[in-house]
């Protein structure tokens, strides 16, 4: 296995104005399950296809086990890569699909027929590997495609939205097969995916990329509960996290989120990190919400008229409007909330619960006080 | 049962189907017709078909066809036509598959000029060049030689094959080159085996379309090659008919034994091209 190390990576296609991949820099250690998250369009799969040797790299350096690998062709760079289409040769029958790479590589008969009964024992692929790829299920061509991955025994997996064109049942089994997988095997791989619960389920640690950049690199819960910007915070979380615009009014030292409508929301502890007048944006995730008591104060409580309810069974969603000009608040509730559209109704804020971003640059702003 | 007691929906049925069966039947006959009435001639002399043209053979006069390979050359021209034709096409369908997989996977500075430049091409009827090739083929020393021919055939065919190909071509998954560039595979080998394999019914179809359109191709080799020993089967055909007299009984038999490769070639090619369409060549 191998550590991946990429710094400063560029890509830029010719004729266009932005770049595809600019400045990405992260290292995957030896054995970790790293995973590329991000929007469609934002540059992770062209990473990886950089990191396999499909596409050339514009700038920067990439490297595995300490070996620059920037000039190095894809079929010496020894990865394997496992597709979104699953790209099995369509002629040749499920054996000789896992064979195929082994056998360019002069590897013994024998070799290689103990690497195809090891794989097809793993992933269950003994009764299929005299059929045609044709004749195969989503999920059986998923594990062919992961078992020509395997017999290559190679320093590191990618792997491109593999998940992407199964059902959803099968998702599930198969995201707890890969995580298996990695755990039997110890190897180093990078995933890439749009699918957050996939990153969040499986990545030991997720980059969070947007618009070609890295928005944040770290573990799956630290993104979750401490993220880096507007768009990551956004990204992470479903429904996704609450955002509204507020400007600070720092009152007897105190600084507070004035919400359009006159809504106040404590920032204790952001301390002085807030000037008075500061446009800011506040974020709170749906899950932090309750209804409020019509004992408690008026701060920290957004009223609004309730303009949809979603009851899914384990839980009612409630998106509370809160009009002149507030937006809307999604809220996670009990599933009994008894809520019903156009409604009046008030949504509980926990401080601690709240998080502040930069009006401007929607870059997160550290707490000074922590609780 | 009357018509009237059944139900109205059964009734639309076998009339939409009955309908349907008749028009296949009669496209059928318009079809394979012709095709029996010159095999039915083929074993006829010239005389019984002028008394009685559309009539069953009597006798069958399996000695024509020996007349036609042996005494009237057909052999030769048999010959001359399958080298020729063969060789044609081979090229053809090698460095057609070869320029349209690269027009169709590479993006290159002029890959489309390059397309276009082929395929407009198509658009000028043949006729327009024939006097400048002969004039082209007599200063290269290819005039009246079966490479010549072979030559201008692959000349004729290369363009509509590339256009067939390509087609095709571009629409086979780019992640399968992918995974043989990983697999450790290069340009070349990848053609050879993902490429051709994965675009035999394509293939299969420009090798069926071209062998037929060379196998009776006439003008190029009547004005192309004059040597009687180098005739290709069309012109052999063609000697049978004078100025005075046609001898319909050995056209119909020279006839018959020009189309038995295209049957061949035909069936088994077509084959091919079952086979890989219904193997999902393209996922």
């Amino acid at each position: 296995m191998a550590h991946v190390q990429l710094d400063h990576i560029y890509k830029q296609y010719r004729g266009t104005a932005t770049p595809a991949v600019d400045d990405v820099s992260f290292t995957v250690q030896d054995g970790e399950f790293m995973v590329l998250l991000g929007p469609s369009g934002c540059g992770k799969s062209t990473t990886l296809r950089m990191v396999a040797g499909l596409e050339s790299i514009t700038a920067g350096a990439l490297s595995i086990d300490g070996r620059a690998m920037n000039e190095v062709a894809a079929k010496d760079r020894d990865i394997a890569m496992v597709f979104q289409s699953y790209a099995l040769y369509p002629h040749m029958t499920v054996a000789e699909n896992l064979a195929f790479g082994l056998k360019r590589r002069n590897v013994e008969a024998a070799l290689i027929q103990s690497r195809i009964a090891a794989a097809s024992g793993i992933l269950g692929l003994d009764e299929l590997l005299q059929r045609k790829p044709f004749a195969l299920s989503g999920g059986q061509r998923q594990r062919v495609a992961l078992g020509r991955a395997i017999v290559r025994e190679p320093k590191v997996f990618l792997f491109d939205e593999p998940l992407s064109n199964l059902d959803a049942a099968l998702r599930v089994n198969t995201r707890n097969e890969l995580v298996r997988l990695h755990h039997r095997l110890g190897a180093t791989m990078v995933y890439v995916t749009h699918d957050q619960v996939e990153a969040m389920t499986m990545g030991q640690r997720i980059c969070v990329m947007n618009k070609g950049r890295v928005a944040q690199i770290g573990k799956p819960l630290e993104v979750y509960r401490a993220p880096a910007d507007v768009f990551v915070a956004k990204f992470l979380g479903n429904p996704p996290m609450n955002i509204v615009g507020a400007r600070v009014a720092v009152q007897d030292a105190q600084p507070w989120a004035v919400l359009p409508g006159g809504t106040r929301l404590p920032l204790a502890h952001w301390g002085t990190a807030l000037a008075d007048g500061q446009a800011i944006q506040v974020g709170v995730r749906p899950e932090e919400l309750s209804m409020a008591s019509d004992a408690g104060g008026d701060d920290s409580v957004l009223k609004g008229v309730v303009s949809a309810v979603e009851p899914l069974g384990a839980e009612t969603l409630v998106v509370l409007d809160l009009q002149e000009g507030g937006g809307e608040i999604i809220a996670r509730l009990h599933r009994d909330t008894p809520a019903a559209l156009g409604d009046r109704a008030a949504l509980q804020v926990r401080p601690q619960a709240l998080y502040v971003f930069d009006g401007a640059t929607g870059k997160a702003i550290p707490v000074e006080i922590q609780a | 049962m009357t018509p009237s007691a059944l139900p109205a929906g059964l009734l639309t049925r076998w009339l939409r189907q009955g309908g349907l069966m008749a028009i296949i039947v009669l496209y059928t006959l318009y079809s394979a017709l012709p095709f029996v009435w010159v095999g039915a001639m083929s074993l006829r002399t010239t005389l019984e078909i002028s008394a009685s043209h559309f009539a069953w053979p009597d006798v069958y006069h399996w000695e024509k066809y020996r007349i036609a390979w042996v005494d009237s050359n057909f052999a030769q021209y048999f010959w001359n036509s399958t080298l020729v034709v063969g060789a044609a096409v081979a090229i053809v369908t090698l460095f057609g598959a070869a320029a349209a997989h690269c027009l169709a996977r590479y993006n290159f500075r002029g890959n489309r000029l390059v397309y276009f430049i082929l395929f407009s091409s198509i658009v000028f009827p043949p006729q327009i060049i024939l006097i400048s090739l002969f004039q082209v083929l007599v200063e290269y020393n290819l005039y009246n030689t079966r490479l010549g021919l072979v030559l201008v055939y692959v000349g004729l065919q290369l363009p509509l094959t590339v256009y067939l190909l390509e087609g095709f071509f571009s629409r086979i998954p780019q992640d399968l080159f992918d995974a043989a560039k990983i697999d450790g595979y290069g340009d070349f080998e990848i053609f050879w085996r993902i490429v051709l394999p994965v675009g035999m019914p394509a293939i299969a179809t420009t090798v069926i379309l071209n062998f037929i359109q060379l196998w009776n191709e006439f003008l190029f080799a009547v004005v192309l090659v004059s040597e009687p020993g180098l005739r290709t089967l069309p012109i052999g055909i063609r000697a049978y008919m004078g100025d005075y007299f046609q001898d319909i009984g050995m056209i119909a038999t020279g006839m018959m034994i020009a189309v038995i490769p295209v049957v061949i070639v035909y069936a088994f090619f077509s084959e091919k091209l079952i086979q890989g369409m219904t193997a999902g060549a393209v996922k």
